[in-house]
This record gives C-alpha cells, structure tokens and sequence, in this order.
C-alpha cells in the first residue's frame, strides 16, 4: 500500500483502536497513545470520536460506551469492531519475509519452531494475490545482535571474534560497545577496543562470535582513534561500477581521485582485487607494496 | 474531517453487523452523516467506499433481489475484515512479533507498528521461552525496497535508473516476482521488459527513486518462477586453488573442501560468479595459486601481469 493520506490514517487508528481496547481494557491514555505513536491530545480526540459511533439508531443502546475521564481507558458494546483488522498485503508480505529471516536462523536448532514458521507463512500466504517468491537470509546472526544490544545498555564488555579482511586474520578482542549503527547496506559495531585502545568500528557481518564477558571496568575516558589517515592517489582506467562500491570516492569518469584510507593493508589489496582497472600514484610506499605483491603472486604461477 | 471519520467508522460498523446486503436507500436513512441532496449523498458514498477499499476493507456488492427494483446492496464480510490468523500459540505470537520487529527501521516503521498492533489486540501472551535470544533485523531496508514491495503485492510495474557493470546509468523497467537478501544486500528478481529476460537487481545499486509505471494488477507471476538456490549443483564450476596456511579465511569459509598441508592447503572452492572470485583470489596476493579451472588461472594472472606492469 502507498503512504495514506492522513485523513484515512486516523480513520485506520479509529478502526484499530476498538480492538485494542478490547483487549487492553484500563490503559492508560499516555501509553495508548504511545502505542499509537501519537499525542495524548490526538488519542482523546479520537475517543471522542469514537464515542459517537456505533449501529444505526445512534442511542446509548447502539453507540459504542467508553470511559476514559479518569485517563484510564475501558470500552463497552463494541463488538462489531472488536476483532483486529486483517493484515493488508503489504504487513502481510513483511511479516512473510520476517518470518523467512527467522526460519533460516532457527531452523537449525529447533525442528518444531522451523515447522510452526511454515504453517504460518503459508496462513499469511493465502492473503497475497500471488505467491512471491522470498529468500530472506541473516548478514549477521540476531542472536550477537541482541547480546550487543543488551551489552550496550549495561555497559558491559564483550569478546569479539573478528575477521579482518586488511589483515586476512581472524582475532579475539575485547570490546566495550557504544553503539550499532547502519550505513548503507551495512551494520557496523562501534566500541572501545581493549587491544587497539582507542575507538574502532567493526562490521557486523564479519564478526564471528560474542561472548559476553566480566569484570572489566568500563573505560572511562573515550579515547577517539588515533590512527592518522593515510592520503593515496590513484589513476582510474576503468570507472566500473566495482571501482565505484570499492571506492566510493572515486567519481564516474573522472581520471584520477585522491583519497583516505585507514590501513596501508586494506589500500594495497582493495588495488589488487580491482586487477588493473585502477593504479596506486602516490605515495611511493603503497604503489611499490602492490607492485610487489602483484609480482610475488604472480612469480608463484612460473 | 472528524465527521468523515465518524462517518466511515459508522459505515464500517452498520456494512459489518448487517446480515444481508444493505440498499443505498437504507444506508443514507440510517447511517448517521449522510446529508443533503440525494447526489451529494450518492457523491459523499463513492467517495467513501473509495477510502475504505484503499484501507484494504473489502466491500462486498450484491443482493439484487428483482423484487426491489435491481437495487446493489452492500455489505462487509467479517471474515474478510478480521485478521484470518486463527488459534495461534503464544509461541506463533511471539514469532509474529519478531518477524514484525525485524522491519522496525527507517522507511518500514509505520508499517512494522500498525502490524505490530495488530498483533497485540488478539490479546494473547507471548511466550519467548522456546526460542534463543535474538534481535532479528533486516538491514538496508529503505524507502526503494518498500516502494518495490508495494509494486510486488499489486503486481504494478517499477521504472528506475541502474548502475550497470560499466559504471554507466541505465533506466529499467521490471515487473517484480521476487525478491532476496543474500550476503548484505537486498536483490529484486523479475521480468526487465525491454530485455524480456529474467534478470536480477540490487537494490543499493538503483540510483535515485524507484517509481511505478502503469496500473495495478499488470502482469503474473508465472507460477513455474522459482529463485535460484545459491547452493553448490553438480554443474557449478569447482576452482581448485593453493592457499597459504593461515590465510585465505573468506575463501576458506566458501570452500566445500580443505586439505591441509604444509606450505599450501588445498582448497576446492564453488565458482558462482567468475568476476567475484577472481577479485577475492587477487585481493589475497601472493597467498593464493590457482590451480584450476584454465579459465579462472588465466584471468588471475593477466590481472597479475597488469598489475605489475602498471605498477612498474
């Protein structure tokens, strides 16, 4: 479904009120209109409204009976409306793909769980007008995902397996974390590492494993990273688009671009693997390292 | 604007208790909001089933009896209005829930919580007790992926501008019959109309917006479309290569095989996407030999040679 105008936006929480209430008789009006992502201005005057609704004929036998002057919220005669709304296509097919995420993730572990998923994907499926084909799989494990969440709330450590594709290593690093965040198609961990000492971030989709650790004091003062940017420039021979999602500060079409990296390391593969289409200028140091490995490689094939 | 809303809310309830269908007559005489002449009522009632349709609330048309002049009746069917999720566990809630939850961000937010809601009003508990702790989230979600669902559960046609492989900005036309999230990225998989070929697309690679093109209901799925299976067939092309102990871990984690020596293990490593491997074998310098397939052993080492001549 497009966006809704804001009209029938209200109209929808009319209509999806009756059955909440119904089933959350007593709530406070704050909370109900935080459930509703709205004000409490905006929630009363939909209870009013509500309140002048109900069957034809229109008298207190008909409408619907809500009481709410104490700011708690109970509702009477409102069984016409009291079932939720049935899912529209569009909550039905994320629920689906939801549903796909966990099931590639759970499947493993729990038979039972894979099996109740199935039948309730193909309950949601008989609401679609045709059956989309969906393959939903995890970048990155929900259950690391909620260990880092809740370290972040109590500020705890965690041990991190990591896999650094600059050092083609995989290492074990404490970690105190500040933050997940996401950019672009990414999710990245920031947080204080106990081996760098200084603040790192590390993609999601590369760590391997969290183990939630003790007796560590939570660092105190936030040391930012001090590693000095390195400035590289490059030829580009081929502005293709794997030259632009490796270095995205490279522009279509322009001859040479100047750029910042972090690890000597990363620069001199991310020049390999893009075989030729781009060249290393300056500094010497980094256009020599990839002369160089590119030569050791290729003295393995003689 | 609070007396519309009353008015469809009132038209809701009255189409929703009705046993049998409804006459335009009785709707305007009984339902509360209905005024003026008899068109501007007629006008007020189009526009108002409109709305309710867009709602997603199926207005059902019939009832006509010879015996009250022809007349349309209306009326809503509460199986068809109710969420037609029936006797869940608290278990199915809670997978409910968190498969809703996996939505909650940026451009999916409003719709994550109206389902959520949803789900709540059935008023049963949840019961996490059987599943491990997780916090499921789908990543990169934005506001083209959602406008490309949209078009995906109506059947409309989307229009974009693509990176091609050359780098250059190409506009495609594409009827959605599925779509993936492989490896970090979300993929929109149908038919491109100009191609008329099956063909794949990335979604962070779609510059700008996605619009539709066309109405609703344009086309089918063919019911024979199946996603392909990223999985090790017996056609897929095996690469046999050299790997320094230690290193090599990405490769090392797509190999189907590893036998360990000690100066070079030998890994057997599935080859879905030539491009892609062969910038993962350069990427890993000289702790790498390709032993084979010729095809693979050749582009690496033209890359090599390149490389190096560059570079000299």
């Amino acid at each position: 479904m497009a966006k809704k105008d804001a009209g029938l936006a209200r109209t929808a929480r009319l209509l999806d009120l009756v059955p909440y209430l119904t089933t959350h008789q007593g709530i406070a009006i704050s909370e109900l209109a935080k459930t509703f992502n709205t004000t409490v201005k905006e929630i009363t005057d939909d209870l009013n409204t509500l309140w002048m609704c109900g069957l034809p004929g229109y008298t207190p036998l008909e409408l619907i009976d809500l009481e709410f002057e104490s700011g708690f919220v109970s509702i009477r005669n409102a069984e016409t409306l009291s079932a939720p709304r049935a899912l529209d296509r569009a909550e039905a097919l994320s629920i689906y793909m939801g549903l796909d995420l966990l099931s590639a993730e759970l499947s493993d572990s729990s038979q039972s769980l894979a099996v109740e998923i199935s039948n309730l994907q193909d309950q949601l499926r008989t609401q679609l007008i045709s059956a989309p084909q969906v393959q939903i799989e995890a970048s990155f494990k929900s259950e690391f995902r909620a260990l880092i969440l809740r370290a972040i709330r109590r500020r705890g450590w965690l041990e991190i397996t990591y896999h650094s594709a600059a050092n083609d290593q995989v290492a074990k690093r404490n970690v105190a974390p500040y933050e997940l965040s996401q950019s672009g198609s990414h999710e990245y961990l920031q947080g204080y590492c106990d081996s760098a000492k200084s603040i790192r971030n590390f993609r999601a989709d590369r760590i391997v494993e969290v183990i939630e650790i003790d007796d560590q004091v939570w660092p105190s003062n936030q040391v930012s990273g001090n590693d000095e940017a390195i400035k590289y420039e490059i030829k580009v021979h081929a502005s293709s688009r794997q030259v632009l999602e490796v270095l995205p500060q490279v522009t279509a079409g322009s001859a040479t671009a100047t750029i910042e990296g972090f690890s000597a390391h990363w620069i001199s593969r991310a020049i390999l693997s893009l075989a030729g289409q781009v060249e290393a200028t300056e500094p010497k140091e980094i256009r020599a390292a990839v002369h160089a490995r590119a030569k050791a490689a290729l003295q393995n094939y003689h | 604007m609070s007396r519309k809303n009353e008015r469809l809310v009132n038209l809701t309830i009255a189409l929703l208790a009705t046993k049998r269908y409804l006459t335009k007559n009785e709707i305007f005489r009984n339902i509360e909001g209905y005024e003026g002449s008899t068109e501007a009522k007629e006008r007020m009632f189009e526009r108002d089933k409109d709305d309710l349709r867009k709602l997603g609330i199926q207005i059902e048309v019939g009832g006509l009896d010879p015996l009250f002049d022809d007349e349309a009746g209306y009326r809503i069917r509460p199986e068809s209005y109710a969420l037609s999720l029936r006797d869940l566990t608290p278990t199915q809630v809670t997978l409910l829930s968190l498969a809703a939850q996996a939505w909650q961000d940026a451009a999916f937010t409003d719709l994550s919580q109206q389902a959520l809601r949803k789900l709540t009003s059935i008023g049963l508990d949840t019961d996490s007790s059987q599943l491990p702790v997780m916090a499921p989230k789908l990543v990169g979600a934005d506001e083209n992926l959602r406008c490309a669902l949209d078009a995906l559960t109506s059947l409309t046609t989307i229009e974009f501008d693509y990176l091609n492989i050359q780098g250059v900005t190409q506009r495609r036309q594409l009827q959605v019959y599925g779509v993936q999230a492989r490896q970090s990225h979300w993929y929109l998989i149908g038919l491109d109309t100009e191609k008329n070929a099956i063909r794949n697309f990335r979604v962070d690679r779609i510059q700008g917006d996605v619009s539709t093109s066309g109405k609703a209901q344009s086309y089918v799925i063919p019911p024979s479309f199946e996603i392909l299976e990223l999985e090790p067939a017996i056609e897929t092309p095996i690469a046999v290569l050299q790997v320094r102990p230690g290193a090599g871990y990405q490769l090392r984690r797509m190999a189907t095989t590893v036998e360990t020596a000690d100066d070079w293990d030998l890994l057997e490593v599935p080859v879905f996407d030539l491009d892609f491997i062969t910038s993962l074998i350069l990427w890993h310098g000289e702790d790498v030999i390709v032993s084979s397939p010729p095809q693979l052993r050749n582009a690496v080492m033209i890359a090599l040679e390149k490389l190096v001549n560059i570079h000299g």
